[in-house]
């Protein structure tokens, strides 16, 4: 930071001296009328533009603006040459005569923060540029003092006398530089349309003045253009001169305004902070402390690894490269607590909405446990309905299933008993295949009854414990299954019955999408967990939100406070493991 | 005796049951249906005198099949008939403009004779 200081400095040195070089030839020179005065107003115009310059540098040495204005005022101190007796310095005050005009539209193109994006705005720069340095030749070379109306010095570049030449080149660069005023005027005006409230209250003081001069640039190079009377000619250029000297007045004083107004903001909110705010409160307050009515708070819920608003809503961060919003993270002791979501401008008061987000941890801290809880709470109410909803849905399932299986068998027995029945006598070797019949039917409306028993609660686990109950479902799928451990010790009935329909689900699963060669089952105690793990050596890729079987397991295990993670790597097995507390 | 009847229901199983029931008793079952659309479509070209129409049905409900065929003039007489009790359906059956219930594990051709003669 020194060296930025040092090198600022030796600028300031080099403005001053600069500036008293300025005010010798102005004073040695024999034309000038008024010396003193046209001295000073220069000598103000240019220290204005580089001090003011140098100070935005320095307060914010990654932001080009500053360089730009102390470059205005040095290219503005090149005007001063034209007062020089001396031909070869009155040669080059002209030639860069208008210089300090372009570097001046530069800096209200790159406003506020010193770079100019748009490929089409730097060609238009490029342009201004080139008319600044271009525009005096016509005067340099073929006008002379006579078409001047003044006592110049001969130029160097002088080739001959041509009035009318002179006449029609300077017509073309008037014309050309009113074209190039007015686009970037358009520019401009365009730009404070569209500007978000706080961009308009950083851009007011630098972007209307710079709009004022440009309109009164357009008009007296029009009224150059068109020849108008020496007086309309006289009082523009006295106006753009006061403007100008006031433009970087305009910045500093906003700047200054920001930052009292920055130090009152904070104040004033850790005052009302006091107060405890509500919900809405909080944000309220510091929407006003950074004057962003769009401003937003989300709060981050470090167990969930997600972002949430207030009421414990999933909520998202705008992008880095959003153009309207960005945030800023709210810290406290090294945590994240949330984000300020707010306009990109205030991107550049960064220090503001650093302390506003100082300020306001606590509140946001405090918010956070609140937006917590909310999410929480939404979470069990929506778990609940599910768990609600998933049991209705089963008992649908059941009564489907026994209606649509034994039921129908048991039916189908009885038509047939009754048919056996009419025909014992008169067709004993009829009735006699129908009982073989209605033998089969019956068995296999038992294992139907069997195995929808079996889906509602699995008595071998209630009577006999995890072990034989997940032997019996290893036994029954289809890929080989090693069960590899269970506690020794029963679980509670209800940590119990969540396990086997996790290996029952994943099982199921490894059956249907895996095209796994074996599994594996393991159940053990850790840390006052039971943890269930059922692994395939399988495709992978499992989506969670496949079906409603992970979703109602997830419900189950939640309910015991417990959680289910999905492990399923494209290419590379899965892995279902729950954790429930015992 | 000989009754014409078409049987609607979606188990295949049931269907065949009914069939060798209803013709040991003496009726002539002119055709099957599995859904309530094929059964409408069986009534208008089979014309049965009598149709044993289950009450569930995959695309539709018995009931709604019952008003459909009973909405013509010359319709043949609808019974229905289900695996669950005739209590279940409350007045859906009478209302539905059938001629009665049977439940499915009493069918013969003797209850369906008395539906047709009250």
């Amino acid at each position: 930071m020194s060296g930025l200081r040092r090198a600022l400095g030796l600028v300031a040195v080099e403005g001053i001296v600069v500036g008293l070089v300025a005010l010798a030839i102005v004073l040695s020179s024999d034309r000038v009328e008024g010396k003193a005065a046209t001295a000073v107003l220069g000598l103000f115009l240019g220290w204005s533009w580089i001090g003011v310059g140098l100070y935005a540098w320095w307060r914010r040495p990654d932001n080009r603006f500053g360089v730009l204005m102390t470059a205005v005022g040095f290219a503005f101190f090149l005007t001063v040459l034209v007062s020089a007796d001396a031909p070869a310095l009155f040669t080059i005050g002209v030639l860069f005569s208008s210089l300090y005009l372009a570097v001046f539209v530069h800096m209200l193109l790159a406003y506020p923060d010193g770079r100019i994006e748009s490929p089409r705005l730097r060609r238009v720069l490029a342009g201004g540029y080139a008319l600044a340095l271009l525009g005096p030749l016509p005067t340099l070379t073929v006008a002379d003092s006579d078409v001047l109306g003044c006592e110049c010095p001969e130029s160097f570049l002088f080739i001959t006398d041509a009035p009318t030449l002179f006449r029609v080149l300077d017509v073309i660069t008037s014309t050309l530089a009113v074209v190039l005023v007015g686009y970037i005027l358009y520019v401009l005006v365009k730009r404070w349309q569209v500007a978000s409230q706080p961009q308009r209250s950083t851009m007011a003081p630098v972007l209307w003045s710079g709009i004022c001069l440009l309109f009164v640039l357009a008009g007296s190079l029009t009224s150059m253009a068109v020849d108008g009377p020496e007086a309309v000619s006289d009082a523009t250029s006295l106006l753009g001169m006061v403007i100008f000297a006031l433009t970087p007045y305009g910045f500093l004083f906003g700047l200054l305004r920001s930052r009292v107004l920055r130090a009152g903001a904070v104040t004033e909110l850790l005052h009302r902070l006091g107060d405890a705010p509500d919900r809405s409160g909080l944000r309220e307050m510091l929407s006003e402390a950074l004057g962003d009515r769009s401003l937003s708070l989300v709060y981050w819920l470090e167990d969930k690894r997600r972002w949430v608003d207030a009421a414990g809503r999933p909520a998202t961060l705008p992008a880095e490269d959003d153009p309207a919003r960005a945030f800023t993270r709210v810290e406290r002791e090294g945590r994240a607590v949330g984000a300020i979501v707010h306009d990109r401008s205030l991107c550049e008061e960064q220090e503001l909405v650093r302390s506003v987000a100082a300020a306001a941890g606590l509140s946001i801290e405090n918010e956070r446990l609140q937006a917590q809880l909310r999410a929480r709470v939404e979470e069990l109410r929506s778990s609940r309905a599910r768990i609600v909803e998933a049991g209705t849905k089963e008992r649908r399932r059941l009564e489907r299933n026994l209606h649509d299986g034994a039921q129908q068998r048991l039916v189908a027995l009885s038509l047939t008993m009754r048919l056996a029945q009419t025909r014992v006598h008169k067709d004993p070797d009829a009735a006699a295949e129908l009982l073989g019949g209605a033998q089969e039917e019956l068995a296999r409306a038992l294992e139907e009854l069997r195995e929808l028993a079996r889906g509602i609660h699995p008595a071998v686990l209630s009577d006999r414990g995890l072990q034989p109950a997940l032997e019996a479902l290893a036994g029954r799928s289809p890929v080989p299954v090693e069960l590899a451990g269970t506690p020794p010790q029963r679980l509670p009935a209800a940590v119990e019955a969540a396990a086997y329909f996790v290996v029952a689900e994943a099982l199921t699963n490894v059956a249907k999408y895996a095209n796994a060669s074996q599994a594996r089952i393991c159940v053990s105690r850790s840390n006052g967990h039971a943890v269930v793990e059922v692994a395939d050596d399988g495709v992978g890729g499992a989506d969670p939100g496949r079906g409603s079987g992970l979703r109602g397991l997830a419900d189950r295990v939640s309910a015991l406070d417990g959680t289910l993670e999905l492990r399923s790597p494209e290419g590379a097995g899965t892995m279902l493991r729950a954790e429930i507390p015992v | 005796m000989c009754c014409r009847i078409l049987i609607v229901d979606d188990h295949p199983s049931f269907r065949a049951s009914a069939r060798v029931v209803l013709e040991s008793d003496g009726f002539d079952v002119v055709g099957e249906a599995a859904d309530g659309a094929s059964a409408l479509e069986e009534c208008c070209r089979l014309r049965p005198e009598v149709v044993l129409l289950d009450v569930q049905l995959p695309d539709t409900d018995g009931f709604n099949v019952c008003a459909a065929i009973t909405a013509h003039a010359q319709h043949p007489i609808v019974i229905m008939t289900s695996s669950r009790d005739g209590s279940d359906f409350g007045p859906l059956v009478t209302t539905s403009g059938a001629c009665g219930f049977v439940p499915k594990a009493e069918l013969s051709g003797e209850r369906v004779q008395e539906l047709l003669r009250s």
